[in-house]
């Protein structure tokens, strides 16, 4: 795409006019692959992509975008910004200054694979699964992949560019055995389609959902209790919240006026790292074109930052932490880069449950309070045996919950979250409630 | 937006890769929104959004891809792709090789607009939606009122393999009033939001002010209103937007998207009584300035009339092109989708009961001891294959002994479409259409729901919680 000269034509013309102006480009490459009976039988194709321009003038922001790449659409979206921001009221915003970020490609050929060969992947993900026996039905067997491209400038001065993309397997079987019926799902992620294997991802997903089969109820009770990564990333995602300096600047963050307290057990160490050799949400600047850097949030339980972009920063009078986050058709936003809760000693349970699945956390879950109520899936531990459990909701409150942590685990899992990554270990905490039969 | 030669060469590639259909779908749009709080501007943005999308049909599998690109080589290499993922070997086809005959069709402007966006600048409708703000004020109770403008403009075209080639242009406006009101204790909410496929004329049709008035009137009525009860009772539902019942649990179930796949219980029913002889329901993509209305489809077939229900007997289904193929009934011009982001589905266009013969909507409410008056209805909750619904009345009042009581909140009304259609005893003359954007398989796109009053024997109310 000509991104390089829509983006200049914006600013050239931005600048003429005197107005400050920052203008995202992002193209976005997708490929779906669904497979069926042996064979592939459902394939989307699809190419996204567009500019959208932000001008500040007078401390007034407007926003407007196009896909179209044409001078006169172009023109039209820079005169539609420059008026819908005279429009608003005075609100003392200012577009950050920045520098050369030159131009950078993460993923280099690490898709670019024969589409016969993702093609025959997804079939041999949906022909080992369904060979097990307990495999009912198959909702779904799928290859998907994304290619990302960004171009970022502005009358400020930021200039920069870059290349990413992920490929991805997942599969969401049916099991059964006798009246035991579990539906499940999981996925392998990687940067690079020859990192993924179709065998190692049936067989995870098998194990994952197959050994909830037989589940009994769980009795009522308190008991020590470990979070598989996946909830982990799960519990991360609702804390997401209140880490994200939009909702510190709006008011609505629990953890606001806390910066340098202990708000987690001292075994927590949060950070945040856009830098991350091969990190899948790796970048090496944000949205507003703010060099990325590793940004530790939580340190041996110590609350040391939130995530800020130009306006959140100013907004609360903290430092810009560099992550800004929008794409050519939204307004800015604060969004994670991969996010890791850094991997312990180790975490075991002789007597307890282990937390492998949460349920309903869009209803379940109060994001400004913490409070969670949520339905469950686990295994029953006891005297070293485990046995499957269900129909059992947990109660507690995230931030409490952060404080009674007393082992983390030795290894880590990638989620995706919150418009990145998040990587996560096992976390145990003891004597937690659980209402059940 | 499109080149011929550029059409004719990705149709005649997409046949000789083996297709046994080919549609190409361009579009572009202008759209506006301008949202404001308590007569501030919250939020001004503009878009202009351009693609095209490509469906191809082998039998009846169809594989389906998009591009922003509109470029003859981006256009080319998206029929390539396709074809080559679907591995087709097909034979190929005559009506690859040589030339195709399109027949051009385009817009006469049935639904165009007679005051165009560009004539007004973007602080006449700020000072609109500060009308609307100032109409709505009619209380201390009044806590917040937020405005909202949609503009859009799309330019489509569809030019497929069977030689059609359609341009079509749609201009829609909708302003929206969401009114907070709070007497301390309680705070309630009202809505009201007109919108046609009109331009700025709008205004000309609903004041602002009014608009603003309305949706505050009913945030009032609800902060006086007591808890509903609970209890199986006869319902007349509101004209309007009451309709939204019968679109949710009973539209749906009419669409070739689900009946094809044997996903509805009204699959197989053609000339079978399906509701009460009072039931006329029509869904109408011709209606001049409608909501949900243009001149032609999203696959390039001009829009019409389909009756679904005459005097209960179930007369048409709404077919697309896929469902068309699929079950041997004759496309009615009901292939919609968001944008090129998606392929058509059959759908909904403007729906709505036809006026009956109780003169008086006051007449419906007579005989009745004790039941409900579902003024407005609000968000709920559909089952697609069986029309199992539950909707939150979001104004209501008791009927008591045959006259409109006091105001009830948190009633919700739960049942299944097919069979609260039969359940219909009366309806009035005042049929009118309110706006929606229905959400389903191919996206959310512009639909009206309607109806006159219409009362139902009974129906079970599930009160505050």
């Amino acid at each position: 795409m000509n991104f390089e000269r829509a983006k200049d034509h914006v600013l050239r013309r931005a600048r003429a006019l005197g107005v400050d102006a920052e203008v995202l480009a992002t193209a976005k490459r997708e490929l779906t692959l669904a497979a069926s009976g042996g064979r592939v039988d459902e394939i989307s194709h699809a190419n996204q992509g567009g500019v959208g321009v932000r001008v500040v003038a007078d401390g007034r922001v407007g926003y407007a975008s196009s896909e179209a790449l044409d001078d006169a659409s172009l023109d039209w979206m820079l005169d539609e910004a420059i008026a819908n921001a005279r429009l608003q009221p005075a609100r003392g915003a200012a577009l950050p200054s920045g520098g050369a970020l030159g131009r950078s490609d993460l993923i280099g050929e690490g898709l670019s694979a024969a589409v016969e060969a993702k093609g025959a992947a997804v079939v041999e993900l949906e022909s080992a699964v369904v060979t097990d026996a307990r495999v009912d039905a198959l909702f779904m067997a799928r290859y998907a992949e994304t290619e990302t491209e960004a171009v970022l400038g502005s009358t400020r001065g930021v200039d920069g560019g870059y290349r990413t993309g992920y490929a991805m397997l997942m599969a969401s079987p049916v099991m059964k055995q006798g009246d035991s019926v579990k539906q499940g799902w999981d996925l392998d992620v990687a940067k690079e389609f020859h990192l993924l294997d179709p065998t190692r991802t049936s067989q995870r997903i098998l194990e994952r959902v197959g050994r909830h089969l037989g589940a009994t109820p769980l009795r009522t009770g308190r008991y020590d209790t470990m979070f598989e990564p996946d909830v982990t990333a799960t519990l991360l995602r609702l804390l997401l919240f209140s880490l994200s300096g939009k909702s510190v600047a709006e008011g609505k963050s629990r953890l606001a006026t806390r910066l340098g307290d202990r708000v987690a057990s001292d075994l927590l160490d949060l950070v945040d790292d856009p830098t991350l050799p091969d990190g899948l949400a790796s970048r090496p600047f944000d949205a507003e074109g703010t060099p990325a850097r590793r940004t530790p949030l939580i340190e041996g339980g110590v609350l040391r930052s939130f995530l800020h972009n130009s306006d959140t920063a100013r907004r609360t009078g903290q430092a810009n932490t560099g992550h800004a986050q929008r794409s050519y058709a939204s307004t800015l936003g604060v969004a994670p880069s991969n996010l890791i809760l850094e991997a312990g000693s180790g975490a075991s349970l002789d007597d307890g449950v282990i937390v492998t699945d949460l349920m309903g956390v869009h209803a379940g879950a109060n994001p400004i309070t913490g409070d969670v109520s949520l339905q469950g899936l686990g295994l029953r531990v006891e005297d070293g045996e485990s046995r499957p459990v269900e129909n059992f909701a947990l109660s507690f409150n995230l931030f409490d919950l952060l404080e009674r942590v007393n082992a983390v685990g030795e290894s880590l899992e990638w989620r995706p979250g919150g418009e990145g990554m998040i990587a996560a270990p096992t976390l145990r905490v003891d004597a937690l409630s659980f209402a059940g039969a | 937006m499109l080149h011929t030669a550029t059409a004719e060469s990705v149709l005649a590639a997409a046949r000789r890769g083996g297709a046994d259909f080919a549609e190409l779908y361009v579009e572009r749009w202008r759209r506006r929104t301008l949202r404001t709080i308590d007569g501030e501007v919250e939020e001004a943005v503009s878009a202009i959004e351009q693609g095209a999308g490509l469906r191809l049909f082998f039998g009846t599998d169809v594989v389906y891809a998009y591009t922003n690109d509109l470029g003859d080589e981006a256009l080319n290499e998206l029929t390539q792709t396709l074809v080559r993922l679907r591995g087709a070997r097909g034979a190929v086809d005559a009506g690859g090789a040589g030339g195709l005959d399109l027949r051009r069709r385009a817009a006469a402007g049935v639904h165009a607009p007679s005051v165009a966006f560009e004539s007004l600048p973007k602080a006449w409708r700020l000072d609109r939606l500060r009308e609307l703000d100032a109409g709505a004020r009619v209380d201390a109770s009044i806590r917040q009122v937020e405005g909202r403008l949609l503009e859009w403009e799309q330019d489509v075209t569809v030019v497929n393999s069977e030689g059609t080639w359609v341009d079509d242009r749609r201009v829609r406006t909708r302003c929206a009033a969401v009114v907070i009101a709070s007497d301390g204790d309680q705070t309630q909410t009202g809505h009201f939001g007109p919108g046609l496929s009109v331009g700025l004329e709008l205004f000309e049709r609903f004041a602002p002010a009014a608009i603003g008035e309305r949706a505050a009137r009913q945030a009032l009525v609800n902060l006086r209103a007591r808890p509903a009860p609970a209890g199986t009772m006869p319902v007349v539902l509101g004209n309007g937007f009451g309709g939204v019942i019968f679109h949710e649990a009973l539209g749906h179930l009419v669409e070739t998207t689900s009946v094809a796949r044997r996903a509805s219980v009204l699959t197989d029913k053609l000339g079978e009584q399906i509701a009460s002889p009072q039931v006329t329901y029509v869904d109408d993509g011709t209606t001049p300035h409608g909501w949900g209305s243009s001149e032609f489809d999203d696959e390039g077939m001009a829009t019409e009339r389909t009756v679904l229900i005459d005097r209960g007997v179930l007369t048409s289904y709404m077919v697309d092109r896929w469902g068309s193929l699929k079950t041997g009934y004759a496309r009615t011009g009901s292939g919609r989708r968001e944008n090129y982001t998606f392929a058509p589905t059959s759908r909904m266009r403007n729906t709505f009961i036809l006026p009956g013969d109780v003169e008086e909507p006051a007449e419906l409410f007579a005989g009745i001891e004790l039941g409900l008056y579902a003024k407005a209805l609000g968000g709920g909750q559909v089952r697609p294959g069986s029309g199992e619904y539950n909707f939150a009345v979001q104004e209501g009042y008791l009927i008591r002994d045959g006259e409109v009581a006091e105001p009830v909140r948190g009633a919700m009304l739960v049942g299944k479409g097919p069979e609260t259609i039969k359940l219909v005893d009366a309806v009035a003359r005042d049929l009118t259409t309110e706006p929606g954007m229905c959400g389903s398989m191919s996206g959310s796109i512009p639909a009206e729901v309607g109806q006159p009053h219409v009362r139902v024997t009974q129906i079970v109310v599930g009160g505050e919680a």
